[in-house]
């Protein structure tokens, strides 16, 4: 069975009702699967001590942090991010965010030193974070800080983000890493948040061509998305032989999430979770780290992350929800559940510009290969 | 923006003396294609590459030897820019004689260089993305108080804009393109719409929930 990290004080990093990043939504994954037949067993992480937040966020920034979570005023909080309306300060932020980090970082250990193969963290992915910046929700870097660990344990680190957003805060704090590959997936930065993520971002130093970039254009459909996930994923994993995977399961690249234009189906996410475990196994000797991320839509979040959790542990998907479930959760949407546990099929008409979406992906993942190969022998 | 913001400063410079052996490779060493040519602090003349090249061609009718001054091949009285001048009237000026470089002079002395591939710079640091934020298209009427409209509505909601570009949209129309500070862009939309803006991007999904 895959390890499953997790403690409750992760419900403590909540930015207020009406925020999208809601511990809600990881509290109706676990209330899914156990409703399924699969209640969790979950590892209780501790929180990362403050050592291991300074490896990759200045001082200067965790001080603040800390003040704003003690309430205290902190008049140039906006030049760090902090108490914007994305990331607003809240009473405690800063331990709320070292619970998360703790979490990434008990699993990353648990995979370097416990010869565990599978772990998934239920939370975490806070791709966004800079060294001394917060953004899209994210205050301290969990995914940075484990890979950190990871590859100072001699694990070399393949990171690959579905977030539908560009992984830009991973990407820029490993940006000159030559121990760390990062894939970032994403709906194009001319058109999504954060605006980055672009082909020709392809790291600097020993770091360069490890850094990897599919931007994606609006409403690209699965078939398209896993075309490119095919022909990218796999060729970077050969050239680069980590010895672990990281994966950022955001689930925001579905097309019911609120906040952007994809439009991957459970299906598709489905598919796109075989494949990395498939790929684990043949390029990393079956290690991988999943944590959470994104995904703002209560209706296909918990399904997309109970999807995650069946597969990991070679589960069988079921056909339908579970009605108490269903019931449960209705009644805080606005909208009820759907009774089948899959999206409907999207159909071919969905989009009427589909084939046009595939063929600029088709260029830009070649285009991609055609840029990154170069440094590679 | 303006060219004193964009312009390389100071300018690498050679004397109507220097041999164009020597001008050719100061421009090899510091990889560069245009040399502004002074006497002192006065501006006399550029040489590019180019020239450099098509006056020693063996293709030449009569090339110059590699020890001729660049007084003789030099372009005199070159069109220059001062450091106040907008860079788009730098990039009009460069389009329109098709050249590649303009000196900048300021009070009679040389004070710096803008080229092509600083405009090229220049437009990069006006659209570019160096703050993380997401993408908003507004179509507003050409009409006085719209463009206010639009802000006070961001702004209301502390709502940082990190960039504006305009441009019209037919005789009646101007469209907007604006990055702000949220990753939170669809929903801001919504509100948007339906405080009765034209939003453009973030569309409204085409499927129904």
């Amino acid at each position: 069975m895959a390890a499953v990290i997790y403690h409750p004080a992760y419900r403590s990093y909540a930015f207020g009702d009406d925020h999208p990043f809601s511990p809600r939504r990881v509290e109706m994954t676990l209330d899914l699967l156990s409703e399924l037949g699969h209640p969790v067993e979950t590892i209780a992480p501790e929180p990362a001590t403050e050592a291991d937040l300074l490896g990759v966020h200045a001082d200067y920034y965790v001080r603040r942090v800390k003040a704003l979570g003690a309430g205290e005023e902190v008049a140039d909080c906006h030049e760090y991010g902090l108490g914007t309306p994305d990331t607003p300060a809240f009473p405690g932020m800063d331990e709320a965010g070292r619970w998360l980090v703790g979490g990434t970082l008990t699993a990353a250990r648990l995979i370097a030193e416990g010869g565990q193969r599978r772990v998934l963290q239920l939370g975490g992915g806070l791709h966004h974070a800079r060294r001394n910046f917060a953004s899209g929700f994210c205050v301290y870097n969990d995914l940075a800080i484990a890979i950190n660990e990871l590859t100072k344990r001699g694990l070399w680190v393949a990171y690959l983000d579905i977030d539908v957003h560009h992984g830009d805060g991973v990407q820029q704090i490993l940006y000159e890493d030559g121990r760390a590959m990062t894939i970032s997936l994403h709906e194009s930065g001319r058109y999504l948040f954060p605006g980055t993520g672009e082909i020709h971002e392809l790291g600097s130093g020993v770091g360069r061509g490890l850094k990897l970039n599919v931007p994606l254009e609006p409403f690209t459909q699965g078939g398209s998305y896993l075309e490119v996930f095919e022909e990218v994923v796999p060729a970077g994993l050969r050239h680069f032989s980590p010895g672990v995977l990281v994966v950022q399961a955001g689930a925001d690249a579905h097309f019911d999430d609120p906040l952007a234009d994809l439009m991957l189906t459970t299906r598709d996410y489905e598919a796109i979770f075989r494949r990395i475990l498939e790929w684990a196994d043949v390029y990393a000797a079956g290690r991988v780290l999943f944590t959470l991320g994104g995904g703002y839509s209560f209706r296909a979040a918990p399904r997309v992350w109970a999807l995650l959790y069946l597969v990991m542990n070679g589960l069988p998907v079921p056909e339908t929800l579970p009605a108490a479930w269903r019931s449960r959760w209705s009644s805080t949407l606005d909208a009820p559940l759907t009774e089948a546990f899959h999206d409907p099929e999207l159909g071919d008409d969905a989009v009427p510009t589909r084939d046009e979406i595939a063929q600029r992906n088709r260029q830009v993942a070649q285009r991609l290969l055609d840029a990154a190969s170069a440094y590679w022998f | 923006m303006l060219v004193r913001d964009i312009m390389r400063t100071p300018a690498v410079v050679i004397t109507p003396d220097t041999t164009l052996a020597d001008a050719y490779r100061t421009m090899q060493e510091k990889r560069i294609r245009h040399l502004p040519v002074v006497e002192g602090h006065h501006l006399v003349g550029v040489v590019t590459d180019r020239d450099l090249r098509l006056a020693t061609s063996a293709l030449a009718p009569h090339p110059f030897a590699p020890e001729s001054r660049v007084a003789d091949v030099m372009r005199t009285k070159p069109v220059t820019a001062d450091p106040s001048d907008p860079v788009e009237d730098s990039a009009r000026t460069m389009r329109e004689l098709r050249i590649g470089c303009l000196p900048v002079v300021d009070g009679g002395h040389l004070v710096g260089v803008v080229t092509g591939i600083d405009l090229l710079d220049a437009l990069i640091r006006m659209t570019g993305v160096d703050k993380p934020s997401g993408r908003l298209e507004v179509r507003l009427p050409d009409q006085p108080g719209e463009l206010a409209r639009l802000t006070s509505f961001l702004s209301h909601r502390d709502l940082n804009i990190h960039s504006v570009l305009s441009y019209p949209e037919g005789p009646e129309a101007v469209r907007m393109v604006l990055r702000v500070g949220s990753i939170e862009t669809r929903l801001l939309a919504q509100d948007l719409r339906r405080a009765d803006f034209d939003v453009v991007w973030p569309p409204e999904k085409p499927w129904p929930r």
